[in-house]
């Protein structure tokens, strides 16, 4: 485990809640870069990889923000093409919204909640689904090292500086991550199908026939 | 070079001397710099609650370090809702946390109802929160089992399942399934609850306290429960929060932080309860906390039974609400034969909306929203991301047992091997949520 940088802080909840505007203003005034976004009553920050980690210690060692819980960390893959999605107000009907991407991403997404002020709200990073890189904040709270394996297991993502970036749900051995939309959904070649003569366990090379 | 006495002519009897009191065993010790050894403990180990596999550092007898290998039983529910629709998607993510089904379904349902914008009639929010708390009364008694049964208390994993058995059997006569049950659908219940229902939760009212009353004689005083618990797996607030463990073990280190109250959903806020918070943040206070847990459970559903309104279970907006409804027959639950007549034999448009609704199901509006609902293990959260489909796009499950065994590493160092076990019991990991 990776040394935390400095101790977090945690009592009852003594404090209200912010509101989401005044955590979106406490956040952009220090960091002019990133983007508040609100849907469904539900605060959301798009933050530059560069400054990931620099905006999560900010947000758990700021007295007013006092996110000192990680309560979650997932990822979504958005590939390349013409996609239905809508991110930016909230809708009451069925409308769909097609955005056109050029490049697809691989989107992490933060949920960062005060055990003190009782608010929540979400930090989204995006990068490129060739070669996802993001920095890990293991060292910024600890809890996020199953999260960030799992995020590596399903997307490929790897998080720089994470202690022991290996899978975690899947076999060691798995090809590919499984939760991308280029995974591919059956339709592709069982190994030894249709074949007269299987080879012996120590013999087979399954990299090879997936391949 | 290695002589075989049996066959070595040189070797005569006189010239053989043998040698036993191994005279080099010092030599070998010094030599050995680290004498840490590795051991490993599971996946399929009676005490390690389920396939959960353990690798453990010692020191002689002492833990130094506690890996958990875990994904034994990844069986990728969260890639399967993606190509199901919104409805079919309880079915699955209710077999996440085998013993907290009704807390995986609400939760979901709650996602996509925020999504949807729509508001649950006030029936179906209240035997939702009485089933819910039941299911968490049922859990506690699982984990009080087979806490008891790894700590040799085979008289408790007697008692506990067997009282656990009569919350199933509420269940099952509600949604016909001891577990796994999809009871709870976008916009509502399956079905309303039966006529029995109020006399049913009534009679566990009146039995569940006499009982667990009766758990707490056996084990609060018992020497050996005492010496195995208490000051075993601490872990404080500071090192929790740090792990993102929440729920009891949060509480047993002194944070009253409880989604219920924090975040109330499905009416939580009408209900007076309190939250039950422990100090010495052991295994022994997280035993306290469990069984007070349960207390206030049973004070949520006095009073959700006490003021339960009538009224619909279901939204109103035929555009989501299950069209099927349902009646009890001589074999189970099933289609209701009045609504079949119906559909097949006088309004061509129902059977249309029927056959649409139960194939294609409905869309969700595009966005994405985390919702957390406060399980028996801690923050069980949904984070789903909509593309305005008749299915989710990704459906990422936060779950508290697969987050909480993180910490079994600091609990468990400095701590005896036996030790270990207790550790793993008072996290309350249930494998089938850690590895969905």
């Amino acid at each position: 485990m990776t040394e935390l940088s400095t101790p977090t802080r945690t009592h009852g909840l003594t404090r209200p809640a912010l509101p989401r505007e005044a955590i979106a203003a406490r956040i952009t005034d220090r960091f002019p870069e990133v983007e508040a976004t609100e849907a469904y009553d539900e605060l959301t920050l798009h933050v530059d990889p560069a400054q990931l980690v620099a905006v999560l210690t900010f947000c758990r060692d700021d007295e007013e923000l006092d996110t000192a819980l990680l309560s979650d960390l997932s990822g979504v893959h958005w590939p390349a093409g013409d996609h239905v999605i809508e991110r930016q107000a909230s809708t009451t009907g069925w409308p769909e919204y097609r955005v056109s991407r050029e490049q697809g991403v691989i989107e992490v997404l933060y949920i960062l909640r005060s055990l003190t002020r009782n608010h929540w709200f979400r930090v989204s990073v995006a990068t490129p689904d060739e070669a996802p890189r993001l920095p890990s904040v293991t060292g910024v709270f600890a809890t996020a090292n199953y999260h960030e394996r799992e995020v590596y297991d399903f997307f490929g993502v790897e998080f720089e500086g994470h202690p022991d970036l290996t899978r975690i749900l899947m076999p060691d051995d798995w090809i590919g991550h499984p939760h991308r939309k280029d995974y591919p959904l059956g339709g592709v070649d069982i190994p030894y199908k249709n074949d007269k003569f299987i080879p012996p366990p120590e013999e087979r090379d399954l990299r090879e026939v997936i391949d | 070079m290695a002589i075989d006495p049996r066959t070595d002519a040189s070797l005569s009897d006189d010239a053989l001397e043998l040698f036993v009191e191994g005279a080099d065993w010092e030599s070998v010790v010094d030599a050995v710099e680290d004498d840490t050894i590795t051991i490993n403990m599971g996946p399929q180990h009676p005490s390690t609650h389920g396939v959960l596999r353990l690798v453990l550092d010692l020191d002689g007898e002492t833990v130094t370090k506690l890996t958990p290998i875990v994904g034994y039983l990844h069986t990728g529910i969260e890639k399967n809702a993606e190509v199901r629709t919104w409805v079919q998607g309880t079915t699955f993510f209710t077999r996440m946390d085998y013993l907290a089904p009704l807390f995986n379904e609400t939760a979901f349902c709650l996602g996509v109802e925020k999504l949807l914008g729509i508001e649950v009639p006030e029936r179906a929010q209240a035997v939702r929160v009485i089933l819910m708390e039941f299911n968490r009364i049922a859990s506690h008694l699982v984990w009080l089992a087979t806490g008891g049964m790894e700590l040799g208390s085979t008289t408790m994993m007697v008692f506990g399942f067997r009282e656990r058995e009569h919350v199933l059997d509420l269940f099952e006569s509600q949604s016909g399934l001891r577990m796994n049950h999809a009871y709870i659908r976008p916009g509502g219940l399956a079905q309303d609850v039966t006529e029995d229902f109020v006399e049913r939760c009534e009679a566990l009212l009146e039995l569940l306290p006499r009982k667990i009353a009766e758990y707490e004689d056996l084990l609060k005083r018992n020497p050996i429960w005492n010496d195995r618990l208490r000051g075993i797996g601490p872990l404080d607030a500071e090192t929790a929060t740090r792990y993102g463990v929440t729920g009891p073990l949060l509480r047993a280190a002194g944070v009253p932080f409880d989604l219920r109250k924090a975040q109330p959903y499905s009416g939580y806020e009408q209900y007076e309860f309190d939250i039950p918070t422990e100090a010495a943040a052991d295994s022994y206070a997280r035993f306290l906390l469990r069984i007070e847990e349960m207390r206030q459970s049973m004070r949520i559903i006095r009073q959700a039974l006490d003021s339960l309104p009538g009224g619909p279970v279901m939204v109103a907006d035929k555009h989501i609400a299950w069209p099927s409804q349902q009646s009890l027959g001589v074999d189970g639950i099933g289609n209701d034969p009045e609504y079949i007549r119906h559909i097949m034999g006088e309004s061509m448009e129902a059977l249309i909306n029927h056959f649409k609704l139960t194939t294609q199901g409905f869309t969700v509006p595009a966005g994405q929203v985390y919702v957390p609902v406060e399980s028996p293990r801690g923050e069980l959260g949904y984070a789903i991301t909509s593309t305005g489909t008749n299915k989710p796009y990704r459906v990422h499950v936060r779950e508290p047992s697969f987050v909480n065994l993180q910490a079994a590493d600091v609990m468990s160092r400095g701590q005896m091997v036996a030790d270990v076990v207790v550790v793993v019991a008072s996290l309350d990991p249930v494998m089938g949520g850690v590895d969905r």
